[in-house]
């Protein structure tokens, strides 16, 4: 450290490294990124946005809905699930005296005292959740085991964490679901709810122009502020628009008037409706709720 | 007034450190570098594009797939199709005229056997053959002999359902089969060769 | 003549030749400097009230918060820097700012630059990436406004009288290197025509956040502090062979800090960034020691001085140093990350650790490179309470609601009970922010005044030199500007 030079050298490497690291190595890894195979299905993931949804990206970029949104989904954790949906002839106690003598089995051993535990306060209803951990084995054992007995079960795997909880996603968020965004806004800062499945959560578009327009008309609790500028006011006309605002009460604009989105608010609504993370992909997989059934 | 004095820098800046950092600072952050290691180690999936947190390497993240159904085999069919031969054979696989037969109704693909099929994309066809009752000149490479069994077998099985074909499945074990009767680096079969094999 | 009598003329000609580049760099930032804040303050009031101003397309809160803080980063923070260490480099060089009319003209550059950027944002034109929201046409200006400084202060540098490297040389001459370099990346990357595919960009944008608000401000802020303190405390660094470990271990695992734990990219990103994290405890380690043994028994009585500011900023750097550690631990960050606490981190490395360093570097200087006293120096007294003040009052109830939001968050309560909690936190840290902008307006008074001064004398100069041109010809002024 004795001449700038050594300065430099010093400077350019660690600086280098990092820019290899964080820069170079995730363009080659993932900067050539296609789609890939939605999981037990031939569709790909995702899918190319419509026209006015892409355009609805970039409104939502202009006015900096990230500042305050997320679209991403975390995850804690995965888990079997071995749920029991009917009990065909059997009786429930018997079955719960059934599921004790199992629980010597040797694949069951390690997991029986969660699993009789669970059936502690149970009486009858279903479905009821049998087991629920991170051991395949476990799940596949004792559907197994349960087959013979004429009962029914469904295992199922299910990601688990608060979001998920929640009903913001049944997944994690994975780089595959932001290929076709540009720029990809991924949001920092949780002021209002995540967005990440907001088309799958609220998939009205009247119900989002609403939202926009006046947010405590759907959610009377939300912070968030209104955007009437995207919208019209105007008188109605010979035959009132399809696309009026269905307001109501204090909301709702005087008689002979209608609220109409204007073409922004429309793309962004789009936008909004086209933000779906809920297929089963290889490095996020899951049960979807459609195909257990 | 001392401490505004034009001339004062150079009293404190001639003082160059000479002094080396202390040993036990360089001792935490040697722990420390095991320790951030360590963790890597667990939680990165070494680099794995398709491992994300809270899985913690490609294992557990198999682990968590669900039991391959032939939905997904045919699904994974597609995919190796699409990018390895659908660009001859054509996504509807109607083939290319001059270049590449069809596969839709082609008597190599619907035939009962599966043994005569999985040696063409495993060693490759070259010369005159009859397809779909035309004459066809090709030069087929062994575009097969790199992927694994599985996608082997996978794309077998999807030409073999798709288009209105409707013949039965393949296995990664009828594919590894071929493969060890075939032996490493076989020749690209001519046309009759290929209709001497047993089906 | 006697040497002490040689050395101070020769600081006279140092101080001359860095007046006119420092009023521009200086006079532009405090402006923007209350222009940020403004417009953070005016994105708090939307917390309190939504529909404040939310009839005006151009102050939705998604434009103002970015704007807010790119005119305090980008408009106040980097050009206050690059002054400091224009003045620092010709100070430990002891020779005159190299080609002093090239920052002149980067100075002008730049805040132009800023200009360009913010419109831009409020106009809708941001790229939609953090920390790097400035549209194309400010980008360009802002690189080469850099560059031109760079060349000057490099040029300075490399001309040195006074050979022997001092441990803020460091930090600056690689803060010199690390900008070009970052900015020109992300912006090749992110804001071209041709950006690449996924999330490939949400990584480079936080490579780039982490390098620019996290590292870069650390070189500038440490290297200033470096020569402040054992300067107004009027004894050696102490500790210096700290230092250079202090430098080495930061650029090493400081640079690869900022990937979010959970974030939707393969896990070894966010591991890798995880682990440098933890290990970024050892240059935060370092400079603590460095700067507790500098300080303590230095008999500095300074209520309210630059010393003050100095010493204050260190300890929201070691602060603000540990929270972005810890929301990098995967154990915190599953709770505070999207809340509030990583906001509170980053102003707090903003306004309580970059800006405090300026501020007393500025007071410390700008008396010394003006030649005369600052105009108000109760002003800059009372600065330094007001701020620091507002700064904890701005940045603490940040930091409990995000902790609280995150708990609630990861309990899994309903969303709207999360955002509840965090609400009433917000109310104190507005009245913090309208502290620190009650400060930034004292600042900008007492540098405003004094510039105006000097123009006046500037132009009476060339008034009593167009008057009488032979007698006249030997005023400082004068000498000044053509130089």
């Amino acid at each position: 450290m004795r001449t700038g030079i050594c300065i430099f050298m010093a400077a350019f490497i660690a600086l280098g490294a990092s820019w290899c690291g964080f820069v170079l190595a995730p363009m080659l890894q993932l900067g050539g990124a296609k789609q890939t195979v939605i999981l037990q299905s031939a569709d790909n993931w995702p899918q190319q946005r419509t026209g006015e949804a892409t355009l609805g990206l970039q409104v939502y970029r202009a006015y900096g809905c990230a500042a305050c949104h997320t679209e991403q989904v975390r995850q804690t954790g995965a888990a079997f699930e071995v749920t029991l949906t009917s009990l065909g002839t059997q009786k429930a106690a018997d079955f719960k005296d059934f599921i004790k003598s199992l629980m010597v089995v040797p694949d069951l051993a390690t997991s029986s005292n969660s699993i009789v535990g669970s059936l502690d306060k149970w009486n009858g209803e279903l479905p009821k959740t049998l087991y629920s951990g991170d051991d395949g084995d476990v799940a596949s054992a004792l559907a197994d085991h349960l087959k013979p007995v004429g009962v029914k079960t469904e295992t199922r795997i299910i990601a688990t964490g608060p979001d998920i909880a929640r009903g913001w996603g049944s997944r994690q968020s994975v780089a595959a679901d932001y290929l076709y965004d540009a720029p990809v806004q991924l949001g920092s800062l949780r002021a209002g709810p995540d967005l990440a499945n907001i088309g799958v959560r609220a998939p009205d578009a009247n119900w989002q122009w609403q939202h926009l327009y006046a947010p405590k008309s759907t959610t009377p609790n939300s912070t968030m502020p209104s955007f009437k500028f995207l919208f019209e006011v105007r008188a109605v006309g010979a035959a009132p628009s399809p696309d009026a605002l269905k307001l109501a009460g204090a909301f709702a604009p005087a008689a002979g008037f209608e609220v109409v989105p204007k073409p922004e608010a429309k793309e962004l609504a789009a936008y909004l409706l086209s933000l779906k993370a809920n297929v089963p992909l290889y490095e996020a997989p899951f049960t979807p709720v459609t195909l257990a059934k | 007034m001392s401490a505004e004095n034009p001339a004062a820098p150079t009293v404190t800046e001639s003082a160059a450190p000479r002094s080396a950092a202390p040993m036990w600072i360089i001792v935490v952050t040697l722990l420390l570098l095991f320790l951030g290691g360590y963790y890597f180690d667990q939680h990165s999936g070494w680099f794995n594009a398709k491992v994300y947190a809270p899985y913690a390497n490609a294992e557990k993240l198999n682990s968590f797939q669900p039991q391959s159904g032939e939905t997904q085999r045919i699904a994974r069919g597609k995919f190796v199709y699409d990018s390895v031969c659908g660009i001859c054979h054509g996504a509807d696989g109607l083939g290319k005229p001059g270049q590449a037969p069809p596969l839709a109704a082609s008597e190599m693909v619907i035939c009962k056997g599966v043994s005569r099929l999985a040696h063409i994309p495993l060693a490759g066809l070259n010369g005159p053959i009859k397809v779909c009752g035309k004459d066809w000149s090709l030069s087929m490479a062994a575009m097969g002999a790199a992927l694994p069994d599985e996608d082997v077998a996978a794309v077998l099985t999807y030409i073999r359902t798709s288009w209105g074909n409707q013949a039965g499945p393949v296995t990664a074990d009828d594919v590894k089969k071929v493969r060890a009767d075939m032996g490493r680096n076989a020749p690209a079969l001519t046309g009759v060769q290929l209709l001497n094999l047993p089906e | 003549m006697n040497p002490t009598e040689n050395k101070s003329s020769c600081a006279n000609e140092i101080d001359a030749s860095l007046r006119v580049p420092l009023l521009a760099l200086f006079g532009g930032a405090a402006l923007w400097l209350v222009v940020g804040l403004v417009l953070g303050l005016i994105a708090g009031i939307k917390f309190h009230a939504p529909e404040f101003l939310s009839a005006c397309p151009l102050l939705t809160y998604g434009r103002v918060a970015p704007a807010a803080n790119d005119a305090i980063l980008y408009g106040f923070c980097i050009p206050a820097a690059l002054g400091v260490m224009l003045w620092i480099f010709a100070r430990l060089s002891q020779m005159p700012l190299a080609l002093p009319l090239v920052p002149v003209v980067a100075a002008n550059l730049w805040h132009l630059g800023v200009l360009v950027g913010l419109g831009g944002i409020l106009l809708g034109e941001s790229t939609g990436h953090p920390w790097l929201e400035f549209p194309r046409a400010a980008a360009v200006l802002l690189f080469a406004a850099f560059m031109l400084i760079a060349v000057s202060a490099a040029a300075t540098f490399g001309w040195r009288k006074e050979r022997t490297l001092y441990p803020s040389h460091w930090f600056m001459f690689a803060a010199l290197l690390w900008f070009p370099w970052i900015y020109s990346t992300a912006n090749l990357f992110l804001n071209s025509n041709k950006v690449p595919r996924g999330v490939v960009q949400s990584i480079i944008g936080w490579w780039f956040a982490n390098n620019l608000v996290f590292v870069w401000l650390a070189l500038v802020g440490v290297g200033i502090a470096f020569y402040l303190l054992p300067k107004i405390a009027g004894r050696a660094l102490a500790n210096s062979g700290y230092a250079q470990f202090a430098f080495l271990t930061l650029i090493l695992f400081g640079t690869w800090c900022g990937v979010p734990v959970g974030a939707p990219v393969p896990a070894w990103l966010p591991a890798l960034s995880s682990a440098a994290a933890a290990l970024t405890i050892v240059p935060l380690l370092a400079i603590l020691i460095i700067t507790i043994k500098t300080v303590c028994g230095a008999c500095v009585s300074c209520k309210g001085g630059p010393f003050c500011f100095v010493k204050f900023g260190m300890m929201s750097f070691i602060l603000s140093g540990i929270l972005y550690i810890s929301a990098a631990c995967p154990q915190y960050s599953r709770v505070l990350e999207f809340t509030w606490f990583g906001v509170a981190q980053t102003q707090l490395q903003l306004l309580g650790f970059a800006a405090m360093i300026l501020f007393g570097a500025i007071y410390e200087l700008l008396p010394q490179v003006m030649g005369k006293p600052l105009p108000f120096p109760k002003f800059a007294k009372a600065h330094f309470f007001i701020t620091m003040i507002g700064v904890l009052l701005f940045v603490v109830p940040l930091l409990i609601a995000g902790v609280e939001q995150g708990m609630k968050l990861h309990s899994g309560a309903a969303f709207a009970d999360a955002n509840a909690v965090a609400l009433k936190f917000l109310r104190v840290s507005t009245t913090g922010q309208l502290l620190v902008l009650l400060g930034a307006l004292l600042f900008a008074a007492n540098l405003l005044v004094m510039a105006i001064q000097w123009k006046l004398g500037v132009i009476k100069c060339v008034i009593a030199y167009i008057k009488s041109p032979l007698e006249a010809s030997e005023t400082p002024a004068t000498t000044e500007v053509k130089s």
